[in-house]
């Protein structure tokens, strides 16, 4: 009965992706196809930070830097190199993945309190370089005019990437890549290992893991993960600017992941779907929203520590022992 | 050129040290690392702001009320925020007291406006000029008012009997708690220290520059560099390093460019972490397994 009921629940998982891509066919407003654009970009950035945070236990404060170094970089590429957004993109992902050694290497030593405010101080000086550094990105006036990725034409049909529809498809084909290929690294020795550094870093030194590479390799998945992010964002806003790219929004993605669930895959999915959508749906509320946020993320930490996925995985569990005693009554008798 | 400098970074360097005090204290006696501390100075400023401002209330009557103010706030704010998030592991405190300071922010700006107030007293315009070094009057006051209140801080903490009870808190908080210290009362008194000394800060520093929710972010993200600087926990530290910043930034901004007095304090934060996390006075702790 258990395994039919996991089957059952991998066959909804491919149903539930599969009706993902139709969103564009059912005509939803502008807006809402731009919040759920977005919503992919933050959980491209939250399962980043997850990585670094969630799994290994690294509690960082500057993945804004990272989102921002993406942006610019993949912006500045294609606009001042005339580099193809198709390669300015992954580019942009591979040398946010180099900065995060940059910062991942000081890291290596602190923890705790200190951890926090190294990571704090990467982001400041990020955002310093992106409003002082004016001659290449301009300061705050920002960076206008970044174009959307090149058309492809498959001959029988052609997607241009300058509708909300298509960019959508393209930010959710990347968004289900990356949380399939994180799901498998969880549970593989990789993922075994950056865990077991969370939960005893001594211990698991003395077990044989390799904690410099281990947490250096969090580090850099996690910036790559970010650098995507901040591409992606940037070719489809179209506009940077340092305001983007400040502590709050570090502070953002970390709501997002405690919300959703720190050290879980579905954790920082549920975060970003569940506090975009409540930003939105507050702005009744106007400026009060944003008190209910932070009021949002004290009482998760104090009542609900594993998050909202802890919640879910608790119901689930309970469900899936229901059915399993159920099944089991029926083959005594 | 030099002397103007020098003395700016002094001015400067007492308002450092009063935040950072305060946010070094937090920690060395109840082991949390107050992430809500720049809106503890930023309501400080506005409340001193309110004061002055809306009650047309004498600006050295101001400063003591606003001390007292911010030192009931900060008994309250241990008592709804702090207290439930002591027990709960390391990485978990520092995201509550996140969660705390956009609470605080948020709030800020919707009570009183995003946009940036002039806090003016009758001090703001009157210079004086000592040997080519031009000062205004508020911030000669600024810098003693710090100096006797540091100084008042030292002589409470080595002279008193509650003084002593915070520094056995802040050797072992369990230790002291079975000899008899009432460690929830010590909580509240160094919070309440912690945010008077932030009000303090606030309200001396709010007329020499804007008032505006988001000085607590540049003022939070500062505190820390000194902190770290000083070593965690570390209360003459904080007292030094906060000076030693001050004057570095502005003599930075004099000789350079005021775009890297930022960046500055920055990089000298990476690299103590880098080099001496224990900061610059700490001890070196082996640390035992």
């Amino acid at each position: 009965m258990t395994k039919l009921f996991k089957k059952n629940i991998y066959c909804a998982q491919v149903f539930l992706i599969i009706m993902l891509f139709f969103i564009p066919f059912f005509n939803f407003k502008q807006y809402y196809m731009h919040i759920f654009i977005m919503i992919c970009i933050y959980i491209l950035l939250t399962q980043g930070l997850n990585l670094i945070a969630g799994f290994t236990g690294q509690l960082s404060l500057g993945h804004a830097a990272f989102y921002g170094i993406g942006a610019y970089t993949s912006a500045l590429l294609s606009i001042r190199l005339g580099v193809p957004v198709w390669l300015s993109i992954p580019m942009a992902a591979i040398f946010t993945g180099a900065f995060g050694i940059v910062l991942g290497f000081p890291c290596l030593r602190l923890k705790g309190p200190y951890l926090v405010i190294a990571t704090l101080g990467f982001g400041e000086i990020m955002r310093l370089i992106f409003l002082n550094w004016v001659k290449i990105t301009r300061g705050p006036m920002g960076i206008t005019g970044i174009m959307s990725p090149e058309p492809i034409n498959l001959g029988f049909i052609k997607f241009s990437f300058d509708t909300k529809e298509t960019y959508f498809l393209l930010v959710l084909l990347i968004v289900i890549l990356t949380v399939y290929f994180l799901s498998k690294l969880i549970n593989s020795k990789t993922g075994r290992a950056m865990i077991s550094i969370r939960e005893d870093q001594i211990a698991s030194e003395l077990m044989g893991v390799n904690i410099t590479y281990y947490k250096l390799f969090a580090f850099v998945l996690g910036a790559f993960l970010a650098g995507l992010a901040g591409a992606l964002y940037a070719h489809y806003i179209r506009y940077i600017s340092p305001d983007s790219f400040v502590i709050s929004e570090s502070v953002n993605i970390l709501v997002m992941s405690v919300v959703g669930g720190m050290g879980t895959i579905i954790g920082p999915i549920i975060g970003s779907i569940f506090i975009e959508l409540l930003l939105e749906y507050m702005r009744i509320l106007q400026e009060y929203r944003l008190i209910v946020y932070g009021l949002i993320l004290f009482s998760t930490i104090i009542y609900l520590p594993g998050g909202l996925a802890g919640l879910t995985g608790s119901a689930f569990k309970k469900i899936s022992l229901l059915l399993d005693r159920n099944h089991k009554i029926k083959y005594t008798e | 050129m030099f002397f103007q400098q020098m003395v700016n970074g002094l001015i400067l360097g007492s308002q450092y040290a009063l935040i950072a005090l305060g946010l070094t204290m937090i920690f060395g006696i109840l082991g949390i690392v107050n992430f809500a501390h720049g809106e503890l100075f930023m309501i400080g400023a506005f409340v001193g702001y309110t004061l002055t401002m809306v009650y047309n209330i004498n600006f050295f009557l101001a400063l003591l009320l606003s001390i007292s103010i911010m030192a009931v706030i900060g008994i309250i704010v241990e008592m709804i925020f702090i207290k439930p998030l002591r027990k709960l592991p390391e990485t978990s405190t520092i995201i509550g007291t996140i969660g705390v300071s956009v609470l605080f922010l948020n709030g800020a700006i919707l009570i009183f406006g995003p946009n940036p107030k002039r806090f003016l007293t009758p001090y703001v315009d009157k210079t004086i000029n000592v040997a080519g070094v031009t000062i205004t009057q508020q911030r000669i006051f600024v810098f003693f008012i710090s100096i006797i209140l540091i100084i008042l801080l030292g002589q409470f903490i080595k002279k008193t009997k509650l003084g002593k009870a915070m520094r056995a808190t802040s050797q072992n908080y369990e230790a002291a708690n079975l000899m008899g210290i009432d460690t929830d009362y010590i909580a509240k008194i160094t919070f309440a220290i912690g945010s008077a000394l932030a009000g303090a800060a606030g309200t001396l520093i709010g007329p020499i520059f804007l008032v505006y929710p988001q000085m607590s972010i540049a003022a939070m993200t500062k505190a820390f560099v000194v902190v770290i600087l000083g070593g965690l926990g570390n209360v003459e530290g904080a007292i030094f390093s906060g000076f030693a910043l001050g004057i570095i930034e502005s003599l930075t901004a004099g000789y350079f460019s005021s775009y890297y007095k930022d960046i500055v304090a920055f990089l000298m934060l990476i690299l103590i972490l880098l080099f001496k996390p224990e900061g610059i006075f700490g001890k070196h702790v082996i640390e035992k397994v």
